[in-house]
Protein backbone atom coordinates (compact mmCIF):
# COMPACT_ATOMS: atom_id res chain seq x y z
CA UNK A 1 0.00 0.00 0.00
CA UNK A 2 1.00 3.53 -0.68
CA UNK A 3 1.20 6.15 2.07
CA UNK A 4 -0.91 9.13 1.10
CA UNK A 5 -0.62 11.29 4.15
CA UNK A 6 1.98 11.37 6.85
CA UNK A 7 1.46 13.75 9.74
CA UNK A 8 4.34 14.07 12.16
CA UNK A 9 4.18 15.72 15.54
CA UNK A 10 1.61 18.28 14.50
CA UNK A 11 0.75 21.03 16.94
CA UNK A 12 -1.23 24.20 16.80
CA UNK A 13 -2.23 26.77 19.37
CA UNK A 14 -4.71 29.62 19.27
CA UNK A 15 -3.33 32.23 21.62
CA UNK A 16 -2.84 30.46 24.92
CA UNK A 17 -5.20 27.61 24.01
CA UNK A 18 -3.41 24.51 22.78
CA UNK A 19 -5.77 23.12 20.13
CA UNK A 20 -3.57 20.24 18.94
CA UNK A 21 -0.37 18.78 20.26
CA UNK A 22 1.87 15.98 19.09
CA UNK A 23 -0.55 14.52 16.55
CA UNK A 24 0.85 11.70 14.42
CA UNK A 25 -1.24 10.14 11.68
CA UNK A 26 -0.74 8.02 8.60
CA UNK A 27 -3.16 7.20 5.84
CA UNK A 28 -2.77 4.60 3.12
CA UNK A 29 -4.48 4.62 -0.26
CA UNK A 30 -7.82 2.85 -0.08
CA UNK A 31 -8.27 3.55 3.60
CA UNK A 32 -11.05 5.45 5.34
CA UNK A 33 -9.95 7.07 8.58
CA UNK A 34 -12.56 8.37 10.98
CA UNK A 35 -11.59 11.22 13.26
CA UNK A 36 -13.74 11.06 16.35
CA UNK A 37 -13.94 13.30 19.33
CA UNK A 38 -16.26 15.41 21.43
CA UNK A 39 -16.95 19.02 20.45
CA UNK A 40 -13.86 21.16 20.78
CA UNK A 41 -11.45 18.21 20.68
CA UNK A 42 -9.55 19.65 17.71
CA UNK A 43 -11.09 17.66 14.84
CA UNK A 44 -11.82 20.66 12.64
CA UNK A 45 -8.47 22.28 13.47
CA UNK A 46 -6.74 19.06 12.46
CA UNK A 47 -8.63 18.91 9.16
CA UNK A 48 -8.06 22.60 8.45
CA UNK A 49 -4.35 22.06 8.96
CA UNK A 50 -4.46 19.10 6.57
CA UNK A 51 -6.38 21.20 4.04
CA UNK A 52 -3.73 23.92 4.15
CA UNK A 53 -6.22 26.43 5.52
CA UNK A 54 -4.15 26.93 8.67
CA UNK A 55 -0.42 26.79 9.18
CA UNK A 56 0.82 24.48 11.96
CA UNK A 57 2.96 25.81 14.81
CA UNK A 58 5.06 22.68 14.72
CA UNK A 59 5.30 19.39 12.89
CA UNK A 60 5.02 18.31 9.27
CA UNK A 61 2.26 17.29 6.89
CA UNK A 62 3.18 15.36 3.78
CA UNK A 63 0.64 14.53 1.11
CA UNK A 64 2.00 11.89 -1.26
CA UNK A 65 5.46 12.74 -0.01
CA UNK A 66 5.05 16.47 -0.75
CA UNK A 67 5.51 18.81 2.20
CA UNK A 68 2.35 20.92 2.50
CA UNK A 69 4.16 23.86 4.10
CA UNK A 70 7.02 24.03 1.58
CA UNK A 71 5.24 23.15 -1.67
CA UNK A 72 1.58 23.95 -0.95
CA UNK A 73 0.53 24.28 -4.60
CA UNK A 74 1.70 20.81 -5.59
CA UNK A 75 0.39 19.21 -2.40
CA UNK A 76 -3.04 20.82 -2.73
CA UNK A 77 -3.50 19.38 -6.21
CA UNK A 78 -3.99 15.99 -4.59
CA UNK A 79 -6.51 17.31 -2.14
CA UNK A 80 -10.30 17.45 -2.08
CA UNK A 81 -11.72 19.29 0.91
CA UNK A 82 -15.21 19.65 2.27
CA UNK A 83 -15.26 22.08 5.22
CA UNK A 84 -17.83 22.06 7.99
CA UNK A 85 -20.02 24.45 6.05
CA UNK A 86 -20.08 23.61 2.34
CA UNK A 87 -18.22 26.45 0.56
CA UNK A 88 -20.93 27.51 -1.89
CA UNK A 89 -21.85 30.68 -3.75
CA UNK A 90 -25.63 31.02 -3.38
CA UNK A 91 -25.97 33.33 -6.39
CA UNK A 92 -24.58 30.77 -8.86
CA UNK A 93 -26.26 27.79 -10.49
CA UNK A 94 -25.04 24.28 -9.69
CA UNK A 95 -23.37 23.79 -13.09
CA UNK A 96 -21.72 27.21 -13.02
CA UNK A 97 -20.38 26.52 -9.56
CA UNK A 98 -18.98 23.13 -10.46
CA UNK A 99 -17.37 24.56 -13.61
CA UNK A 100 -15.69 27.20 -11.46
CA UNK A 101 -14.43 24.52 -9.04
CA UNK A 102 -13.11 22.41 -11.93
CA UNK A 103 -11.16 25.40 -13.27
CA UNK A 104 -9.82 26.22 -9.81
CA UNK A 105 -8.38 22.71 -9.66
CA UNK A 106 -6.86 23.18 -13.10
CA UNK A 107 -8.79 20.44 -14.88
CA UNK A 108 -8.13 20.53 -18.63
CA UNK A 109 -10.98 22.28 -20.46
CA UNK A 110 -12.07 19.24 -22.47
CA UNK A 111 -12.42 17.11 -19.34
CA UNK A 112 -14.51 19.58 -17.35
CA UNK A 113 -17.93 18.57 -18.76
CA UNK A 114 -17.26 14.90 -18.24
CA UNK A 115 -15.93 15.41 -14.68
CA UNK A 116 -18.95 17.50 -13.70
CA UNK A 117 -21.38 14.91 -15.06
CA UNK A 118 -19.61 12.16 -13.14
CA UNK A 119 -19.51 14.09 -9.86
CA UNK A 120 -23.18 15.03 -10.18
CA UNK A 121 -24.10 11.44 -10.92
CA UNK A 122 -22.18 10.18 -7.90
CA UNK A 123 -23.81 12.69 -5.57
CA UNK A 124 -27.32 12.37 -6.99
CA UNK A 125 -27.39 15.87 -8.45
CA UNK A 126 -28.20 14.94 -12.08
CA UNK A 127 -31.40 16.97 -12.21
CA UNK A 128 -30.12 19.93 -10.21
CA UNK A 129 -27.68 21.37 -12.79
CA UNK A 130 -29.76 24.44 -13.64
CA UNK A 131 -30.93 25.12 -10.11
CA UNK A 132 -29.80 28.15 -8.15
CA UNK A 133 -27.66 27.18 -5.13
CA UNK A 134 -29.60 29.60 -2.90
CA UNK A 135 -32.74 27.55 -3.56
CA UNK A 136 -31.19 24.17 -2.65
CA UNK A 137 -32.16 22.38 0.53
CA UNK A 138 -29.55 21.67 3.20
CA UNK A 139 -29.06 18.06 2.10
CA UNK A 140 -28.54 19.11 -1.50
CA UNK A 141 -26.04 21.77 -0.46
CA UNK A 142 -24.10 19.13 1.43
CA UNK A 143 -24.15 16.89 -1.64
CA UNK A 144 -22.93 19.75 -3.79
CA UNK A 145 -20.13 20.34 -1.29
CA UNK A 146 -19.11 16.70 -1.66
CA UNK A 147 -19.38 16.95 -5.45
CA UNK A 148 -16.91 19.86 -5.54
CA UNK A 149 -14.49 17.90 -3.34
CA UNK A 150 -14.45 14.80 -5.58
CA UNK A 151 -14.66 16.64 -8.89
CA UNK A 152 -10.95 16.46 -9.72
CA UNK A 153 -10.52 12.89 -8.41
CA UNK A 154 -8.14 13.81 -5.59
CA UNK A 155 -5.89 11.21 -3.99
CA UNK A 156 -6.82 12.50 -0.56
CA UNK A 157 -10.34 13.45 0.40
CA UNK A 158 -10.95 15.39 3.62
CA UNK A 159 -14.56 15.54 4.77
CA UNK A 160 -15.47 17.55 7.86
CA UNK A 161 -18.71 16.12 9.26
CA UNK A 162 -20.05 15.03 5.86
CA UNK A 163 -23.31 13.56 7.14
CA UNK A 164 -24.39 16.78 8.84
CA UNK A 165 -27.82 17.80 7.57
CA UNK A 166 -28.51 14.60 5.63
CA UNK A 167 -31.58 12.46 6.16
CA UNK A 168 -31.08 8.77 7.06
CA UNK A 169 -31.60 7.70 3.47
CA UNK A 170 -29.00 10.15 2.16
CA UNK A 171 -26.66 9.08 4.97
CA UNK A 172 -26.83 5.53 3.74
CA UNK A 173 -26.17 6.66 0.19
CA UNK A 174 -23.22 8.72 1.36
CA UNK A 175 -21.79 5.72 3.19
CA UNK A 176 -21.96 3.77 -0.07
CA UNK A 177 -20.34 6.66 -1.91
CA UNK A 178 -17.49 6.91 0.60
CA UNK A 179 -16.80 3.17 0.32
CA UNK A 180 -16.85 3.45 -3.47
CA UNK A 181 -14.52 6.46 -3.50
CA UNK A 182 -12.14 4.69 -1.14
CA UNK A 183 -11.21 2.26 -3.95
CA UNK A 184 -8.92 4.82 -5.50
CA UNK A 185 -8.23 7.41 -2.84
CA UNK A 186 -7.72 7.84 0.88
CA UNK A 187 -10.41 9.52 2.95
CA UNK A 188 -10.25 11.26 6.30
CA UNK A 189 -13.60 12.16 7.76
CA UNK A 190 -14.55 13.67 11.07
CA UNK A 191 -17.73 13.02 12.94
CA UNK A 192 -19.15 12.91 16.40
CA UNK A 193 -21.58 10.14 15.42
CA UNK A 194 -20.07 6.86 16.59
CA UNK A 195 -22.29 4.47 14.58
CA UNK A 196 -21.60 6.50 11.45
CA UNK A 197 -17.86 6.11 11.87
CA UNK A 198 -18.20 2.45 12.76
CA UNK A 199 -20.23 1.81 9.61
CA UNK A 200 -17.93 3.43 7.14
CA UNK A 201 -14.37 3.61 8.46
CA UNK A 202 -11.55 1.08 8.37
CA UNK A 203 -9.67 2.91 11.06
CA UNK A 204 -10.54 5.26 13.85
CA UNK A 205 -8.52 7.92 15.58
CA UNK A 206 -10.02 9.47 18.69
CA UNK A 207 -9.00 13.02 19.46
CA UNK A 208 -9.47 14.38 22.91
CA UNK A 209 -8.14 17.67 24.23
CA UNK A 210 -5.96 18.08 21.16
CA UNK A 211 -4.25 14.72 21.37
CA UNK A 212 -4.78 11.41 19.63
CA UNK A 213 -5.79 9.01 22.36
CA UNK A 214 -6.60 6.02 20.20
CA UNK A 215 -5.69 5.02 16.65
CA UNK A 216 -6.50 1.53 15.47
CA UNK A 217 -8.21 -0.56 12.82
CA UNK A 218 -11.80 -1.55 13.39
CA UNK A 219 -12.36 -5.31 13.23
CA UNK A 220 -14.69 -6.34 10.40
CA UNK A 221 -16.61 -8.70 12.68
CA UNK A 222 -17.71 -6.81 15.72
CA UNK A 223 -17.52 -9.10 18.74
CA UNK A 224 -20.28 -9.03 21.31
CA UNK A 225 -18.87 -7.43 24.40
CA UNK A 226 -21.73 -8.18 26.72
CA UNK A 227 -25.45 -7.82 27.05
CA UNK A 228 -27.64 -4.99 28.13
CA UNK A 229 -30.72 -5.95 30.07
CA UNK A 230 -33.60 -4.09 31.60
CA UNK A 231 -35.54 -5.68 34.44
CA UNK A 232 -38.85 -4.90 36.05
CA UNK A 233 -38.48 -3.11 39.41
CA UNK A 234 -37.42 -3.82 42.03
CA UNK A 235 -33.99 -5.20 41.11
CA UNK A 236 -30.41 -4.71 42.23
CA UNK A 237 -27.02 -5.23 40.70
CA UNK A 238 -26.20 -7.84 43.37
CA UNK A 239 -29.17 -9.94 42.27
CA UNK A 240 -27.97 -9.86 38.66
CA UNK A 241 -24.36 -10.57 39.52
CA UNK A 242 -25.34 -13.61 41.61
CA UNK A 243 -27.16 -15.31 38.72
CA UNK A 244 -25.47 -18.51 37.51
CA UNK A 245 -23.47 -18.04 34.29
CA UNK A 246 -23.01 -14.29 34.87
CA UNK A 247 -19.36 -13.25 35.11
CA UNK A 248 -20.01 -9.65 36.01
CA UNK A 249 -22.70 -7.00 36.04
CA UNK A 250 -22.66 -3.24 35.99
CA UNK A 251 -25.60 -1.03 36.93
CA UNK A 252 -26.48 1.59 34.36
CA UNK A 253 -29.36 3.05 36.37
CA UNK A 254 -33.16 2.69 36.03
CA UNK A 255 -33.04 -1.12 36.39
CA UNK A 256 -30.68 -1.35 33.42
CA UNK A 257 -27.54 -3.43 33.63
CA UNK A 258 -24.61 -4.41 31.46
CA UNK A 259 -23.93 -8.11 31.95
CA UNK A 260 -20.81 -10.11 31.08
CA UNK A 261 -21.46 -13.78 30.60
CA UNK A 262 -19.18 -16.66 31.50
CA UNK A 263 -17.45 -18.24 28.46
CA UNK A 264 -19.87 -21.14 28.05
CA UNK A 265 -23.10 -19.22 28.71
CA UNK A 266 -25.37 -17.87 25.94
CA UNK A 267 -28.08 -15.24 25.86
CA UNK A 268 -30.72 -17.97 26.09
CA UNK A 269 -29.16 -19.14 29.35
CA UNK A 270 -29.20 -15.59 30.65
CA UNK A 271 -32.90 -15.17 29.84
CA UNK A 272 -33.69 -18.48 31.49
CA UNK A 273 -31.81 -17.77 34.75
CA UNK A 274 -33.37 -14.34 35.04
CA UNK A 275 -36.87 -15.80 34.79
CA UNK A 276 -35.99 -18.65 37.16
CA UNK A 277 -34.72 -16.17 39.72
CA UNK A 278 -38.20 -14.59 39.69
CA UNK A 279 -37.04 -11.36 37.98
CA UNK A 280 -38.98 -9.75 35.18
CA UNK A 281 -36.98 -9.49 31.94
CA UNK A 282 -38.06 -6.51 29.83
CA UNK A 283 -35.13 -6.04 27.42
CA UNK A 284 -32.13 -8.07 26.31
CA UNK A 285 -29.81 -6.39 23.79
CA UNK A 286 -26.32 -7.41 22.61
CA UNK A 287 -23.77 -4.72 23.50
CA UNK A 288 -21.71 -4.60 20.31
CA UNK A 289 -20.54 -1.03 20.25
CA UNK A 290 -16.95 -1.51 21.25
CA UNK A 291 -16.06 1.87 19.74
CA UNK A 292 -18.51 3.54 22.03
CA UNK A 293 -16.89 1.76 24.93
CA UNK A 294 -13.43 2.82 23.84
CA UNK A 295 -14.67 6.35 23.36
CA UNK A 296 -16.20 6.70 26.78
CA UNK A 297 -13.42 4.82 28.52
CA UNK A 298 -10.91 7.23 27.03
CA UNK A 299 -12.84 10.31 27.79
CA UNK A 300 -13.63 9.04 31.22
CA UNK A 301 -17.34 9.72 31.29
CA UNK A 302 -19.85 6.96 31.52
CA UNK A 303 -22.96 7.56 29.50
CA UNK A 304 -25.92 8.68 31.55
CA UNK A 305 -28.39 6.11 30.10
CA UNK B 1 -6.26 31.31 -12.59
CA UNK B 2 -6.57 35.07 -12.04
CA UNK B 3 -9.03 35.17 -14.94
CA UNK B 4 -11.07 32.29 -13.49
CA UNK B 5 -11.40 34.05 -10.13
CA UNK B 6 -12.16 37.42 -11.72
CA UNK B 7 -14.72 35.82 -14.02
CA UNK B 8 -16.50 34.26 -11.06
CA UNK B 9 -16.56 37.58 -9.20
CA UNK B 10 -17.98 39.40 -12.23
CA UNK B 11 -20.61 36.70 -12.79
CA UNK B 12 -21.62 36.80 -9.11
CA UNK B 13 -21.65 40.59 -9.17
CA UNK B 14 -23.89 40.82 -12.22
CA UNK B 15 -26.54 38.49 -10.83
CA UNK B 16 -26.78 40.39 -7.53
CA UNK B 17 -28.63 43.73 -7.40
CA UNK B 18 -25.88 45.82 -5.76
CA UNK B 19 -23.89 46.91 -8.87
CA UNK B 20 -27.11 47.72 -10.71
CA UNK B 21 -28.42 49.79 -7.82
CA UNK B 22 -25.13 51.69 -7.58
CA UNK B 23 -25.13 52.28 -11.32
CA UNK B 24 -28.76 53.45 -11.32
CA UNK B 25 -28.38 55.72 -8.31
CA UNK B 26 -25.10 57.05 -9.71
CA UNK B 27 -26.74 57.91 -13.01
CA UNK B 28 -29.61 59.76 -11.32
CA UNK B 29 -27.22 61.90 -9.26
CA UNK B 30 -24.95 62.58 -12.23
CA UNK B 31 -27.89 63.49 -14.49
CA UNK B 32 -29.03 66.02 -11.90
CA UNK B 33 -25.61 67.62 -11.66
CA UNK B 34 -25.26 67.55 -15.44
CA UNK B 35 -28.51 69.46 -15.83
CA UNK B 36 -27.56 71.99 -13.18
CA UNK B 37 -24.19 72.73 -14.76
CA UNK B 38 -25.75 73.19 -18.19
CA UNK B 39 -28.51 75.36 -16.74
CA UNK B 40 -26.12 77.65 -14.89
CA UNK B 41 -23.69 77.84 -17.79
CA UNK B 42 -26.30 78.70 -20.39
CA UNK B 43 -27.82 81.31 -18.09
CA UNK B 44 -24.59 83.28 -17.88
CA UNK B 45 -23.55 85.89 -20.39
CA UNK B 46 -20.36 85.30 -22.40
CA UNK B 47 -18.40 87.77 -20.24
CA UNK B 48 -19.54 86.26 -16.95
CA UNK B 49 -18.23 82.78 -17.69
CA UNK B 50 -15.00 82.08 -15.81
CA UNK B 51 -14.30 78.63 -17.23
CA UNK B 52 -15.14 76.72 -20.41
CA UNK B 53 -18.10 74.33 -20.48
CA UNK B 54 -15.74 71.35 -20.62
CA UNK B 55 -13.99 72.56 -17.48
CA UNK B 56 -17.22 73.22 -15.63
CA UNK B 57 -18.48 69.75 -16.54
CA UNK B 58 -15.19 67.99 -15.79
CA UNK B 59 -14.83 69.52 -12.35
CA UNK B 60 -18.45 69.03 -11.28
CA UNK B 61 -19.54 65.86 -13.05
CA UNK B 62 -16.33 63.88 -12.69
CA UNK B 63 -15.67 65.24 -9.24
CA UNK B 64 -19.03 63.98 -8.05
CA UNK B 65 -18.58 60.70 -9.88
CA UNK B 66 -15.38 60.20 -7.84
CA UNK B 67 -17.36 60.66 -4.63
CA UNK B 68 -19.93 58.11 -5.85
CA UNK B 69 -17.11 55.68 -6.70
CA UNK B 70 -15.73 56.25 -3.22
CA UNK B 71 -19.04 55.13 -1.75
CA UNK B 72 -19.48 52.27 -4.21
CA UNK B 73 -16.06 50.59 -4.01
CA UNK B 74 -16.27 49.47 -0.34
CA UNK B 75 -19.80 48.17 -0.91
CA UNK B 76 -18.71 46.11 -3.90
CA UNK B 77 -15.56 44.92 -2.12
CA UNK B 78 -17.21 43.82 1.12
CA UNK B 79 -18.61 40.67 -0.48
CA UNK B 80 -15.32 39.60 -2.00
CA UNK B 81 -13.33 38.66 1.08
CA UNK B 82 -15.27 39.65 4.17
CA UNK B 83 -18.51 38.05 2.97
CA UNK B 84 -16.63 34.91 1.97
CA UNK B 85 -14.94 34.64 5.36
CA UNK B 86 -18.36 34.91 6.96
CA UNK B 87 -20.09 32.36 4.72
CA UNK B 88 -17.16 29.95 4.75
CA UNK B 89 -16.86 29.97 0.96
CA UNK B 90 -13.33 31.32 1.22
CA UNK B 91 -12.29 27.77 2.14
CA UNK B 92 -12.96 26.77 -1.45
CA UNK B 93 -10.18 28.92 -2.82
CA UNK B 94 -8.14 28.40 0.35
CA UNK B 95 -7.90 24.66 -0.32
CA UNK B 96 -7.42 25.05 -4.08
CA UNK B 97 -3.91 25.05 -5.58
CA UNK B 98 -3.70 28.85 -5.79
CA UNK B 99 -1.11 31.40 -4.79
CA UNK B 100 -2.28 34.20 -2.54
CA UNK B 101 -1.17 36.73 -5.13
CA UNK B 102 -3.49 35.05 -7.65
CA UNK B 103 -6.37 35.28 -5.18
CA UNK B 104 -5.76 38.99 -4.54
CA UNK B 105 -5.34 39.89 -8.21
CA UNK B 106 -8.33 37.78 -9.29
CA UNK B 107 -10.62 39.48 -6.77
CA UNK B 108 -9.14 42.89 -7.59
CA UNK B 109 -9.66 42.52 -11.34
CA UNK B 110 -13.24 41.40 -10.74
CA UNK B 111 -13.78 44.48 -8.60
CA UNK B 112 -12.30 46.77 -11.26
CA UNK B 113 -14.54 45.24 -13.92
CA UNK B 114 -17.59 45.90 -11.74
CA UNK B 115 -16.71 49.53 -10.99
CA UNK B 116 -15.54 50.50 -14.49
CA UNK B 117 -19.09 51.11 -15.86
CA UNK B 118 -19.58 53.64 -13.06
CA UNK B 119 -16.43 55.46 -14.18
CA UNK B 120 -17.69 55.62 -17.76
CA UNK B 121 -21.04 57.16 -16.76
CA UNK B 122 -19.95 60.84 -16.82
CA UNK B 123 -18.37 60.45 -20.25
CA UNK B 124 -21.52 58.72 -21.52
CA UNK B 125 -23.63 61.60 -20.22
CA UNK B 126 -21.42 64.04 -22.09
CA UNK B 127 -22.14 62.19 -25.34
CA UNK B 128 -25.50 63.97 -25.31
CA UNK B 129 -23.65 67.24 -25.97
CA UNK B 130 -21.44 65.79 -28.71
CA UNK B 131 -23.35 67.47 -31.53
CA UNK B 132 -24.39 70.72 -29.89
CA UNK B 133 -21.26 71.87 -28.05
CA UNK B 134 -17.61 71.69 -28.95
CA UNK B 135 -16.24 69.87 -25.92
CA UNK B 136 -12.56 69.14 -25.46
CA UNK B 137 -12.32 65.39 -26.05
CA UNK B 138 -8.76 65.27 -24.71
CA UNK B 139 -9.74 66.80 -21.39
CA UNK B 140 -12.71 64.44 -21.04
CA UNK B 141 -10.46 61.48 -21.76
CA UNK B 142 -7.97 62.66 -19.13
CA UNK B 143 -10.77 63.19 -16.60
CA UNK B 144 -12.16 59.71 -17.30
CA UNK B 145 -8.69 58.21 -16.85
CA UNK B 146 -8.25 60.08 -13.57
CA UNK B 147 -11.64 58.98 -12.32
CA UNK B 148 -10.87 55.38 -13.24
CA UNK B 149 -7.48 55.47 -11.48
CA UNK B 150 -9.09 56.97 -8.38
CA UNK B 151 -11.79 54.25 -8.46
CA UNK B 152 -9.06 51.60 -8.70
CA UNK B 153 -7.38 53.06 -5.64
CA UNK B 154 -10.73 52.98 -3.80
CA UNK B 155 -11.15 49.34 -4.84
CA UNK B 156 -7.73 48.44 -3.45
CA UNK B 157 -8.60 50.17 -0.16
CA UNK B 158 -12.01 48.43 -0.14
CA UNK B 159 -10.40 45.05 -0.74
CA UNK B 160 -7.89 45.60 2.05
CA UNK B 161 -10.66 46.57 4.49
CA UNK B 162 -12.60 43.52 3.33
CA UNK B 163 -9.66 41.27 4.22
CA UNK B 164 -9.55 42.63 7.78
CA UNK B 165 -12.79 41.26 9.16
CA UNK B 166 -15.46 38.62 8.65
CA UNK B 167 -18.17 41.25 9.20
CA UNK B 168 -18.98 42.88 5.85
CA UNK B 169 -20.60 45.86 7.59
CA UNK B 170 -17.47 46.51 9.61
CA UNK B 171 -15.36 46.12 6.44
CA UNK B 172 -17.38 48.88 4.75
CA UNK B 173 -16.97 51.19 7.75
CA UNK B 174 -13.22 50.57 7.90
CA UNK B 175 -12.94 51.33 4.17
CA UNK B 176 -14.98 54.53 4.55
CA UNK B 177 -12.73 55.51 7.43
CA UNK B 178 -9.53 55.07 5.42
CA UNK B 179 -11.03 56.78 2.37
CA UNK B 180 -12.28 59.69 4.43
CA UNK B 181 -8.84 60.10 5.94
CA UNK B 182 -7.29 60.18 2.47
CA UNK B 183 -9.89 62.75 1.42
CA UNK B 184 -9.44 65.27 4.21
CA UNK B 185 -5.77 64.80 4.97
CA UNK B 186 -4.98 67.58 2.48
CA UNK B 187 -6.70 70.07 4.78
CA UNK B 188 -4.01 69.57 7.39
CA UNK B 189 -1.92 71.81 5.15
CA UNK B 190 -3.54 74.90 6.59
CA UNK B 191 -2.46 73.97 10.13
CA UNK B 192 1.23 74.16 9.44
CA UNK B 193 3.08 76.71 7.38
CA UNK B 194 5.09 74.81 4.82
CA UNK B 195 5.62 75.01 1.13
CA UNK B 196 6.40 71.33 0.52
CA UNK B 197 3.11 69.82 1.55
CA UNK B 198 3.25 66.12 2.37
CA UNK B 199 -0.34 66.04 3.54
CA UNK B 200 -1.53 67.70 0.39
CA UNK B 201 0.36 65.16 -1.65
CA UNK B 202 -1.21 62.28 0.29
CA UNK B 203 -4.82 63.17 -0.46
CA UNK B 204 -6.31 61.71 -3.62
CA UNK B 205 -8.44 64.70 -4.55
CA UNK B 206 -5.41 66.90 -5.15
CA UNK B 207 -4.17 64.40 -7.74
CA UNK B 208 -7.55 63.84 -9.35
CA UNK B 209 -7.88 67.63 -9.73
CA UNK B 210 -5.04 67.75 -12.28
CA UNK B 211 -6.61 64.96 -14.32
CA UNK B 212 -9.92 66.86 -14.32
CA UNK B 213 -8.12 69.91 -15.68
CA UNK B 214 -6.85 67.73 -18.51
CA UNK B 215 -3.26 67.34 -17.31
CA UNK B 216 -1.99 63.78 -17.08
CA UNK B 217 1.09 64.18 -14.91
CA UNK B 218 3.50 61.39 -14.15
CA UNK B 219 3.55 62.29 -10.46
CA UNK B 220 -0.23 61.85 -10.23
CA UNK B 221 -0.09 58.56 -12.13
CA UNK B 222 2.65 57.42 -9.77
CA UNK B 223 0.56 58.40 -6.74
CA UNK B 224 -2.43 56.28 -7.79
CA UNK B 225 -0.33 53.31 -8.85
CA UNK B 226 1.82 53.47 -5.72
CA UNK B 227 -1.07 53.54 -3.27
CA UNK B 228 -3.07 50.92 -5.19
CA UNK B 229 -0.01 48.66 -5.03
CA UNK B 230 0.46 49.42 -1.34
CA UNK B 231 -3.07 48.39 -0.39
CA UNK B 232 -2.92 45.28 -2.56
CA UNK B 233 0.34 44.31 -0.85
CA UNK B 234 -1.31 44.84 2.55
CA UNK B 235 -4.22 42.62 1.45
CA UNK B 236 -1.74 39.94 0.38
CA UNK B 237 0.00 40.19 3.73
CA UNK B 238 -3.28 39.96 5.56
CA UNK B 239 -4.37 36.82 3.69
CA UNK B 240 -0.98 35.21 4.26
CA UNK B 241 -1.27 35.96 7.98
CA UNK B 242 -4.76 34.51 8.19
CA UNK B 243 -3.27 31.02 8.02
CA UNK B 244 -1.21 31.79 11.11
CA UNK B 245 -4.03 33.16 13.25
Amino acid sequence: METLVRVTDLSRRFGSHLALSGVNLCLERGEVLGLLGPNGAGKTTCLRLLGGMLAPDGGRIEIQGIDLARRPLEAKRHLGYLPERPPLYPELRVDEYLTFCARLHRLPRRRIGEAIEEAKHRCGLEDAGRRLIAKLSKGFRQRLGIAQAILHKPALLILDEPTEGLDPFQMRELRGLIRELAHDCGIILSSHLLPEVQAVCDRVAILYQGQIRFDDYLPAEQPVYGWRIRLGPPSSVAQVADLPGVAGALALGDDRYRVMLADDATSADLARVILLAGLELRELIPDRSDLERVFFDLIGVEEAA
Amino acid sequence: MIGVLAGREIRSGLVTPLPWILLGAGQIVLAWIFLQVIETFSGLGADERVASLTQELALNLFGFAAVIAMLAAPLLAMRMLSGEFRDGSFDLIGAAPLRIVEMVLGKFLGLIALITPLCLLPALNLLLLADVAGLDAGQIAAATLGLWLAAILFCAIGLYASSLTAQPGAAVLIAFGILLLFSIIGRAESFAVQTLSLFGWLSWNEHLFWFLLGAVRLSDLAYFILFTGLFLALTHRRLANRRLQ
